[in-house]
């Protein structure tokens, strides 16, 4: 089941994983989208539901797998907890209820419901679409309750997968480059936790307070309680929510730092700029999406003038009088591996020989752990916390009557800094264009190239009309590669309570011919 | 006819170096097998069948074409003595489709041409098949060649048995690393073709596809159903050794500009979209159908034969199993 995530443009290699098992008869494919993409062709079913009513569509399909017993009373007994909390919950989302909610018919919600939860082996494969909402994390809670409640988790080929979108976001996290938690999640509230890496680092007094999530900052930027910002590998400038808003904020900081291969749009607004070199002309591991650490080595000799990320961070903590042990990668490999359990074993020599190991992998003799919570889940049972669905901080009214949805296309990599450099990437995917179905277009009068003003409660935005079958109707598309028309101009900055994420996938915006 | 033993390789190699560029199937990072200057990755005696063929260079990935700068302009051709070792017979036939291409209605490609010049090729026949994609013989080629090379080994356990095919390749025979021939290699010669021209397995039935795109054309919800597959990658493409398109591009700097050209693939979209916007194979089932057309039909039309050697290596790439061996196959189920 693939769920808010465009795998063949986004993830192509794990799509063609997807393909291969549809197309040879290995696997049905249950899409949950709502627009068509490439992998919906190929899907069993596909379920198009409303943007943002995700909890309302998982809550309707274990609805059914409750009535039909469809359960796994095996797995629910001995694995799991609350499963009380949650038959309540989901009692209330009838097909019709569910249906009046998502625009999902009773039949294809069926029969997704009946494939997903009677198949042997079953995984959730999911991306942005799902998270990138107030909700998300109820969304992803949600998916967690479907996959404990037929049993698909703790076995080969099941569980709930979310798609990384950078090739070393996994392994950022896992570094500890989060306001709240050091290297493998060890919260700076814990007290032995603080106390590992005091000793590790020779240093006394570690922060015991988390800090402030990206959006955060800006927002703290912009009421000038955060005065400086390190900005390493990363184009807010574009990439945030309310991107104008979010630019007013970064020229209020008294000092911002930008760190990146290129000079991006964040760096237009910096005091000084440390250029670093790329992937290719340094060493280092990455850690991919399926918690795979795996090492690159240099093959091209790095540009004059730059240094490798690691190494600008030591110099620079030199520099405010803390001096860095490690002096290069394979050390500070070996330090992860003295201070983080779950990286233990994950030692360079072995990284090496191999195409990388999987954590956890607590010991040098361990061979890495493919999949998650196999015998146990990290808190003991499972616990079910059935969630009731809300909607998008901001629905379609009479003023703004189409709802926006961002996202990205394959050619094009995020804010566009090395994609776009490209001849052939650039050509494929020249400019920004809003995607529209054909019949939202005859209304407004206009044709595939016309321009339209786009206008939210955050900005306007001049764009050419792409005509996309794709597309329900009321629905707009639009990408954020595009610095010079950058539907981030449009999107809101409202935040999952918990995760602190954006509602990049939902907002209103109203849309005329533009002259 | 001559005698090469194994062990003689690297010496003779090394050799070469003196007189130019010596390329030859080594290992690079461990992993792949590719067609690289010597010592720019390990070569262990496995001549086997690169991940891309002898395209890499003879047509570089990426290659400078004019220089420019003020009222300065210069073309730029790059010729030098350089041997083609190893390379597999799939290899040869693709670079005679290119020189043909290349050159045909009398337009010479300057930098193909310049480079190709200068080129000595060395093919060693299979004795079976390298890999489990190959299918030469299907599309009308063999595991071994009676002509077009400048020298052909067959691989006899500790020593390759040469011929040459060409004055060049007459030439290298006279270096002192060949060996005279012994009465029982002729006879070994033979064995070793019909053993060869009957070890390989796969058949897809190219003329059975060709006479499908020929008469029948499947229809656009035969490609529309490969398309809903298709990554749009262009792998296929760059990997396959006789595809040439590229795509021009200038390179500005301060210390003078470069127009230069690199390979493109004909499943992007932008590949044929015009200015206007227009474009004349819209969809990804037409360019997929396109590709075919071209590889199957219209090269048997134009060169002879068709444009695909059967060497696999699209098939090697594709990340959802949809190379040239696999869309045949389906052509003939149409």
């Amino acid at each position: 089941m693939v769920m808010g995530s465009n795998t063949t443009e986004q993830h192509p290699m794990i799509a063609s994983k997807i393909i291969r098992a549809v197309t040879h008869g290995r696997s049905k494919l249950i899409v949950v989208d709502p627009r068509n993409i490439p992998l919906s062709r190929l899907a069993t079913v596909h379920l198009r539901n409303r943007i943002g009513s995700d909890v309302a569509l998982l809550n309707g399909l274990m609805h059914i797998i409750l009535k039909e017993g469809w359960e796994d009373r095996n797995f629910i007994a001995t694995r799991t907890e609350n499963v009380e909390q949650l038959r309540e919950v989901v009692a209330a989302y009838s097909p019709e209820r569910t249906r009046d909610i998502t625009g999902v018919d009773e039949s294809s919600l069926r029969e997704a419901a009946e494939i997903y939860a009677l198949h042997k082996r079953a995984m959730i494969v999911y991306a942005m679409g799902l998270t990138q909402h107030i909700t998300g994390t109820d969304n992803v809670k949600s998916l967690a309750n479907l996959a404990m409640l037929t049993g698909h988790v703790g076995f080969p080929s099941t569980g709930v997968n979310p798609l990384r979108g950078q090739n070393n976001v996994q392994g950022a996290c896992d570094m500890g480059a989060l306001p709240n938690v050091f290297t493998g999640y060890q919260s700076v509230t814990d007290f032995e936790a603080r106390e590992t890496f005091e000793k590790a680092w020779g240093v006394t007094g570690l922060n015991d307070k988390p800090g402030l999530t990206v959006t955060e900052m800006i927002e703290a930027a912009h009421r000038g309680q955060l005065k400086a910002l390190y900005v390493m590998g990363e184009n807010p400038a574009v990439s945030e929510p309310d991107v104008r808003h979010a630019i007013r904020a970064l020229k209020r900081l008294e000092f911002l730092l930008v760190q990146d291969i290129f000079f991006t749009e964040t760096a237009q607004f910096a005091h000084v700029v440390l250029p670093a070199t790329s992937f290719a002309e340094k060493e280092g591991t990455f850690t991919n999406t399926e918690r795979r650490v795996q090492l690159s080595r240099q093959a091209i000799p790095p540009l004059s003038g730059t240094m490798p990320d690691w190494k600008i961070i030591s110099e620079i903590s030199s520099r405010a009088g803390y001096s860095i042990a490690a002096e290069n990668t394979s050390e500070t490999l070996a330090e992860i591996n003295r201070v983080t359990d779950s990286y233990r074993g994950i030692t360079y020599d072995r990284l090496a020989e191999s195409w990388g190991l999987c954590w956890p992998c607590p010991d040098s003799n361990h061979p890495g752990t493919p999949f998650l919570h196999e015998d146990r889940f990290k808190r003991g049972l499972g616990w079910f916390d059935g969630k009731e669905y809300s909607p998008p901080a901001e629905g379609p009214d009479e003023e703004f009557p189409f709802v926006l949805t961002t996202g990205r296309v394959g050619f094009q990599y995020h804010t566009g800094t090395m994609t776009r450099r490209d001849s052939i990437l650039s050509r494929e995917a020249p400019r920004a264009e809003l995607k529209m179905n054909p019949a939202d277009a005859k209304k407004l009068r206009v044709k595939e190239g016309n321009l339209v003003a786009v206008e939210s409660r955050r900005g306007e935005l001049r764009l050419p009309v792409k005509l996309c079958t794709d597309l329900p109707e009321g629905l707009v598309f639009g990408t954020f590669h595009y610095s010079e028309q950058n539907i981030n101009e449009l999107t809101i900055g409202a935040l999952d309570p918990v995760a602190k994420i954006p509602e990049l996938k939902c907002c209103a915006v109203s849309i005329r011919r533009a002259q | 006819m001559k005698r090469l033993r194994k062990e003689r390789v690297p010496s003779l190699l090394e050799e070469r170096l003196t007189r130019g560029k010596v390329y030859c199937p080594q290992w690079v990072t461990g992993r792949d097998l590719m067609l690289v200057p010597l010592g720019e990755g390990f070569y262990d005696g496995v001549l086997g069948k690169t991940t891309i063929g002898s395209k890499m260079v003879l047509f570089p990935q990426t290659e400078p074409m004019i220089s420019f700068r003020g009222e300065t302009i210069a073309m730029i051709t790059e010729s030098q003595e350089v041997l083609l070792f190893g390379i597999r017979p799939c290899d040869m036939k693709s670079i005679r489709f290119i020189d043909w291409f290349m050159s045909r209605d009398n337009i010479v490609d300057p930098q193909y041409a310049s480079r190709r010049k200068g080129i000595t090729t060395v093919v060693v026949a299979c004795n079976e098949p390298p890999s489990a994609t190959c299918f030469c013989v299907d599309t009308g080629g063999a595991p071994f060649l009676e002509n077009g090379f400048d020298l052909q080994l067959f691989d006899a356990g500790d020593r390759y048995i040469a011929f040459a095919g060409s004055q060049r390749g007459e030439a290298l025979l006279t270096n002192g690393h060949f060996e005279p021939p012994e009465e029982t290699d002729q006879e070994t010669v033979e064995v070793i073709k019909q053993q060869a021209a009957v070890s390989q397995e796969r058949k897809p039935g190219v003329k059975k596809a060709l006479e499908v795109l020929r008469e029948s054309r499947p229809d656009s919800a035969f490609w529309d159903g490969l398309a809903a597959r298709c990554l749009c990658c262009g792998g296929c493409a760059y990997v396959c050794p006789t595809c040439t398109c590229f795509n021009v591009r200038d390179h500005l700097s301060e210390e003078g500009h470069l127009r230069c050209r690199t390979w493109d693939a004909c499943l992007h979209a932008g590949f044929t979209r015009e200015a206007s916007g227009h474009n004349p194979r819209p969809t990804q089932g037409s360019r997929l159908a396109r590709r075919y057309e071209h590889k199957l039909k219209f090269d048997t039309v134009n060169f002879g034969e068709p444009g695909c050697v059967g060497c696999g290596r699209c098939s090697d790439a594709c990340p959802v199993g949809l190379g040239a061996l696999e869309i045949i196959e389906l052509l003939n189920g149409w």
